[in-house]
């Protein structure tokens, strides 16, 4: 059976925190989350959530603090403005909307974390494999390129992009 | 007088009188249309000229002029010029507005000469007598810059009425699959030349992101992924601050329509935050914070 695989950027300060209370009280959250600890949801870059789609990510959820509780003070204000651009503009782009959400946690909220993990995978479920990721692209560590460069005068042909 | 004299005369008596150092326009272009023209002494003022092909959006030549070098290696003066006077359409007149909010220089620096604008022509030949207006300029209304000093050419009273955007619609109707299909087959045929940032106003980093050889999250191959991220990506680091002037799809040497991810983007802005790029000097909704009334998501 088809099991999304997700990518969670979760805020250090609290959904990290929260991720960890809702594995101490034994709640039940489901695997698919892999999750990326970075210092603040105004971290995470649209590049980064952009990136994780284009190497397969079936689904994004962004966690960070409750507003009004960043822990920089305005971090998760920056997070709330780009990622309903982001989202925005990938479904322009042709993405379903529900691949991608932005959400909050408190370091205490185990029980709101298990919740909104188990809602989003659920949610991703009926879509079926994300077909964002484009086929062939070699990933970026590799030397393989996948598309060769044009035919220029000066260059070998079809040769590798440096 | 022809409003290319009266151009003409205005940068004279600018540079004459010492207000400005040099002029921003346009001049004729030897292959028939116009290009843009840097005029730092009076007698060269009668090298402008104002037609209606004058689509270059010449705001991206102001930061240069006024912050880092004279733009030109080989011309005098070597040190910056106090003031510069640059001939603003109406669109062109809110990338000044975005760039003051933002910082780049002070509005002292800069002489805005506002042209009335009933809308630029396509590319063809200006002597082509069938030649019609571009469409974003059948989609503005705008006639008198929003930033001017001056203001030459008379606005027209009677406007006609601003038409849709069929081909945002049409985008925008089509099935999420087909969507997809059909940006996945514009981006691919992107060489990744830069050309739209290079013409872009307001793409302005020092180092561009999508540039950079370390860049852990953006790749620089022309892979169809990586072109797709950085459409996607240079879209939404010109949320709120794109103007709207097209540039970046008019130079684009393989007819990608930029210009759609730029005007879904300004049409989300507008209806999230209620902010229209460049109406005023102030920043980009996206960057700030949230207001009181806000409470996302």
């Amino acid at each position: 059976m088809y099991e999304p695989k997700v990518i969670g950027f979760l805020c250090t300060w609290c959904s990290y925190t929260g991720a960890d209370s809702a594995g101490t009280s034994r709640l039940k959250t489901p695997w698919n989350l892999r999750a990326v600890r970075v210092p603040c949801s105004g971290r995470v870059a649209p590049e980064l959530i952009l990136r994780a789609f284009d190497q397969g990510a079936d689904g994004v959820l962004v966690l960070g603090c409750h507003i009004g509780e960043c822990h920089y003070d305005s971090g998760n204000h920056r997070a709330a403005k780009r990622i309903p651009l982001l989202l925005s503009i990938l479904e322009f782009a042709g993405m379903q909307p529900e691949r991608l959400r932005l959400d909050w946690v408190s370091a205490s909220e185990g029980d709101r974390y298990a919740r909104i993990v188990s809602e989003f995978v659920d949610a991703l479920r009926p879509l079926g494999p994300n077909t964002w990721r484009i086929s062939g692209a070699a990933p970026r560590t590799g030397a393989a390129i996948g598309v060769p460069l044009p035919l220029v005068s000066g260059l070998s042909g079809g040769a590798p992009c440096p | 007088m022809s409003i290319s004299e009266t151009m003409q005369s205005t940068a004279r008596d600018l540079l004459i009188s010492g207000q400005v150092q040099r002029v921003i326009g346009f001049e004729a272009s030897p292959r028939g249309r116009v290009r843009p023209a840097i005029i730092d002494r009076p007698e060269e003022a009668e090298r402008l000229v104002w037609s209606a092909d004058c689509t270059h959006n010449l705001t991206v030549y102001l930061q240069r002029a006024l912050n880092r070098d004279n733009g030109h290696a080989s011309r005098e003066p070597a040190t910056p010029p106090a003031r510069v006077a640059i001939v603003v359409k109406p669109c062109d007149s809110r990338a000044i507005n975005v760039l003051l909010a933002e910082h780049q220089f002070s509005r002292e620096q800069v002489f805005a000469i506002g042209m009335a604008c009933e809308g630029i022509r396509q590319g063809a030949p200006a002597s082509a007598p069938e030649a019609t207006l571009q469409e974003r300029c059948l989609r503005c209304r705008e006639r008198v810059p929003v930033v001017h000093d001056v203001l030459l050419g008379e606005p027209p009273s009677a406007l006609p009425e601003a038409l849709p955007d069929e081909a945002l619609a049409h985008v925008r109707g089509l099935p999420p699959a087909e969507r997809a299909a059909f940006w996945l087959n514009q981006f691919d045929r992107c060489i990744r030349c830069y050309a739209c940032r290079q013409t872009c106003p307001m793409c302005n980093c020092p180092t561009c992101l999508f540039e950079q050889e370390d860049a852990l999250w953006v790749g620089m191959r022309i892979a169809p992924s990586e072109k797709r991220a950085f459409h996607l990506g240079r879209a939404l680091h010109l949320a709120g601050r794109c103007v709207g002037c097209n540039e970046c799809e008019r130079v684009c040497p393989m007819g990608i329509p930029i210009g759609l991810l730029n005007r879904h983007l300004a049409e989300t802005v507008e209806s999230l935050y209620g902010h229209r790029a460049g109406m005023q000097a102030v920043l980009s909704p996206v960057t700030g914070m949230l207001s009181a009334e806000e409470s996302a998501p």
